[in-house]
C-alpha cells in the first residue's frame, strides 16, 4: 500500500501542470480576501453602508472567511488525479502493475485528500498573507482574531481533505476530463454558490454550505441577508462534509471495479 | 494440469450485440514466439485484454500458469505486456513514467536504465514521451513490458506504425526474447513482418479459432499471408 501510494504521489508531483495548478489555487484564495478589502473599502460601500467595513470584526470575518475558498482547487486535483488514468491510457498500465482494483483506488483517495490538504494549506496561507498586506493600506481597521483564522484553517483542512476525495468519485464516475473539470467549476462557482446563497435550507448540506457553517463566522451586516444561523454548527458540517467523502469513495470503488478497460 | 503457459478455455466475450470473441479455445506453448494473427476486428485485442484482467469474460476463461492473472502475485515480474493504447503519460520523461510503474511495486530503480538500454532508449530517457516518434513510443511501451523481467510477454500489434527498419529492430528484440526461453505472444493484423518472427501460429477471425499449428504446419511451403487468406475466406 505504501508502494501504491509512493507511485501514486510520483505522478502528481512529476506533472507540471499540477504545480501549476497550486500556484492558481494560491492567487484565486488571496483574490478572495482582497477583494472584498477593496471592495468593503471603496466609497461606495462607505457611503450606502451596504456591508460591514473592515473596522468592524463582522467586516474582518467575512474577508478572512474566504480564505477557505481554494477547495475548489482541491475537487479539481482529485478529477485529474484519476481522469488523467483514462484520459493518457495509463490505467491499462495501473491496473496491470496492480490488478486488485479496489488497492489502487484507496491508494489514489488517500494521495487526493492528501493533495487537497496541501492545496487548502497553499492556498489559505496565500490568502491569509494577502489579506494582512491589503489592510494595512486601509488602516485602522478591527483586530484579526487567532480564534478567527483557527476556525478558517480547520474549515480550509478538511474541506481540503474531503474534496480532493470526492474529485476522485467525480473523475471515476465521469471519466471524460474536460466534462469533469468543467461541470465541476460550473457547478462550483455558478450553481453552488446560488444555491447557498439564496436557498439556504438546501445550500447548507451542499459542500460548500456545509463549509460556510463550518468556517462559523458571523459576517455582520451585508446586501444578502446572509445569517450563518441558517447553517450548520461545525459538528454537524464536518459530518456532512466526511458522509461526502464515503459517498464519493463508494462512486469510486463501484465504477472501477470491474469496469472493462481499453 | 496442462504444461501451457498461457490458455484460452472457451472464452467468449459479447459487447452488447457484437460477439467480441466466441469460444475461443487455445493453449500457447512455452520458450516459442506464437502469433496471435487475424483482420482487423478479429478479437485479438479482446481476448488479450481478457488474459491480462482488464475485460471481464462473458463466459469462459484465459488463463496464465493455470490461473487468472489478477491472482498473480506481482504479475508484472511474471507477465509484461504492450497494448495499443499508449500506457503512459506524455507529460512525463520516459524515465519518470517507469520510476511510477516500478515504484509501484518493488523493483529496484537500476533496473530503469537497464530496459530502457534494452530497447535503445537511454539517450532519451528524459525527454517528454509527448515528444517520440510512434517507434519511440512502442519501443517504451516494450521497455515497461521489460521491467519486471517477465518469462511471459503479450503484444497486442507491437510492429503497427513501425517503419521497416522498426520492423527489423523489433523481430531481432523478439527473437532475442525468445531464444532466452520467454514465452512470447503477439498479435498482427500484417502478416509478410510475421513470417520470419513466429514459431507457432493462431488464426482468428470473427472471433472464432479457425487455425493453430507450426508456421510450417499452417503455411505448408507457401507464405503466411496466402495461408491466412485462405483459412479466413474459406469459412
Ligand atoms: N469496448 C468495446 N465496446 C464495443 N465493441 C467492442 C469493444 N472493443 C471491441 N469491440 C468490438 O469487438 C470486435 C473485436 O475487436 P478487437 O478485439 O479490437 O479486434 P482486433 O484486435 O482483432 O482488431 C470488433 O467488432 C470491435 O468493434
Ligand atoms: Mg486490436
Amino acid at each position: 500500500m505504501s508502494q501504491l501510494l509512493q507511485s501514486e504521489l510520483r505522478k502528481l508531483t512529476y506533472l507540471r501542470a499540477n504545480w501549476l495548478l497550486l500556484l492558481w489555487s494560491g492567487l484565486f484564495a488571496a483574490l478572495g480576501t482582497v477583494a472584498p478589502i477593496m471592495i468593503l473599502n471603496s466609497d461606495e460601500n462607505r457611503l450606502s453602508g451596504g456591508f460591514s467595513g473592515t473596522s468592524t470584526p463582522e467586516g474582518i470575518n467575512a474577508v478572512f472567511a474566504n480564505a477557505a475558498s481554494g477547495y475548489l482547487f482541491a475537487l479539481i486535483l482529485g478529477i485529474l488525479i484519476m481522469t488523467n488514468e483514462y484520459r493518457h491510457g495509463t490505467a491499462v498500465g495501473t491496473f496491470l502493475v496492480t490488478p486488485k482494483r479496489s488497492t489502487v483506488l484507496l491508494a489514489k483517495l488517500m494521495a487526493a485528500s492528501m493533495a487537497g490538504l496541501v492545496v487548502q494549506l497553499f492556498s489559505f496561507l496565500m490568502a491569509i498573507t494577502s489579506g494582512f498586506i491589503a489592510l494595512t493600506f486601509f488602516e485602522p481597521h478591527a483586530p484579526v482574531a487567532a480564534e478567527l483564522l483557527f476556525k478558517v484553517f480547520r474549515a480550509a483542512a478538511i474541506s481540503g481533505l474531503v474534496l480532493g476525495i470526492v474529485g476522485v468519485g467525480i473523475g471515476a464516475l465521469i471519466r471524460n476530463q474536460i466534462a469533469a473539470v468543467t461541470g465541476a467549476v460550473i457547478w462550483t462557482l455558478i450553481v453552488e454558490g446560488l444555491v447557498v446563497a439564496f436557498v439556504d435550507s438546501i445550500g447548507k448540506y451542499l459542500p460548500a454550505g456545509a463549509i460556510t457553517g463550518l468556517v462559523d463566522v458571523d459576517f455582520g451586516k451585508n446586501d444578502f441577508n446572509f445569517s450563518i444561523d441558517n447553517y450548520l454548527t461545525p459538528g454537524p458540517a464536518t459530518l456532512v462534509l466526511l458522509g461526502y467523502a464515503a459517498l464519493f469513495s463508494l462512486i469510486a470503488m463501484r465504477t472501477t471495479l470491474r469496469r472493462d478497460l481499453d | 494440469m496442462s504444461s501451457a503457459k498461457i490458455e484460452f478455455r472457451d472464452l467468449s466475450k459479447h459487447y452488447k450485440d457484437v460477439l467480441a470473441v466466441s469460444n475461443f479455445s487455445a493453449q500457447v506453448q512455452s520458450g516459442r514466439v506464437t502469433g496471435f494473427l487475424g483482420p482487423n476486428g478479429a478479437g485479438k485485442s479482446t481476448a488479450l485484454r481478457c488474459l491480462l484482467g482488464l475485460v471481464t469474460p462473458t463466459n469462459g476463461s484465459a488463463l496464465i500458469n493455470g490461473g487468472g492473472y489478477s491472482q498473480l502475485e506481482d504479475p508484472i515480474r511474471k507477465v509484461g505486456a504492450v497494448l495499443d493504447s499508449r500506457g503512459f503519460h506524455p507529460g512525463l520523461t520516459a524515465k519518470q513514467n517507469l520510476k511510477v510503474m516500478a515504484s509501484a511495486t518493488d523493483i529496484n530503480f537500476s533496473r530503469i536504465d537497464e530496459v530502457l538500454e534494452l530497447v535503445d532508449l537511454a539517450g532519451t530517457a528524459s525527454k517528454r514521451t509527448k515528444g517520440f516518434s510512434l517507434g519511440m513510443k512502442q519501443r517504451l511501451s516494450l521497455a515497461i513490458a521489460m521491467l519486471g523481467d517477465p518469462e511471459i510477454l503479450i503484444l497486442d500489434e507491437p510492429a503497427n506504425g513501425l517503419d521497416p527498419l522498426g520492423i527489423v529492430w523489433l523481430r531481432e528484440f523478439l527473437q532475442k526474447l525468445a531464444g532466452e526461453g520467454r514465452t512470447i505472444l503477439v498479435s498482427s493484423h500484417q502478416l509478410a513482418e510475421m513470417q520470419n518472427t513466429v514459431n507457432d501460429v493462431l488464426i482468428i477471425n470473427k472471433g472464432v479459432l479457425v487455425a493453430r499449428g507450426s508456421i510450417k504446419e499452417i503455411c505448408q511451403g507457401g507464405s503466411l499471408e496466402e495461408a491466412f487468406l485462405e483459412l479466413t475466406f474459406k469459412k
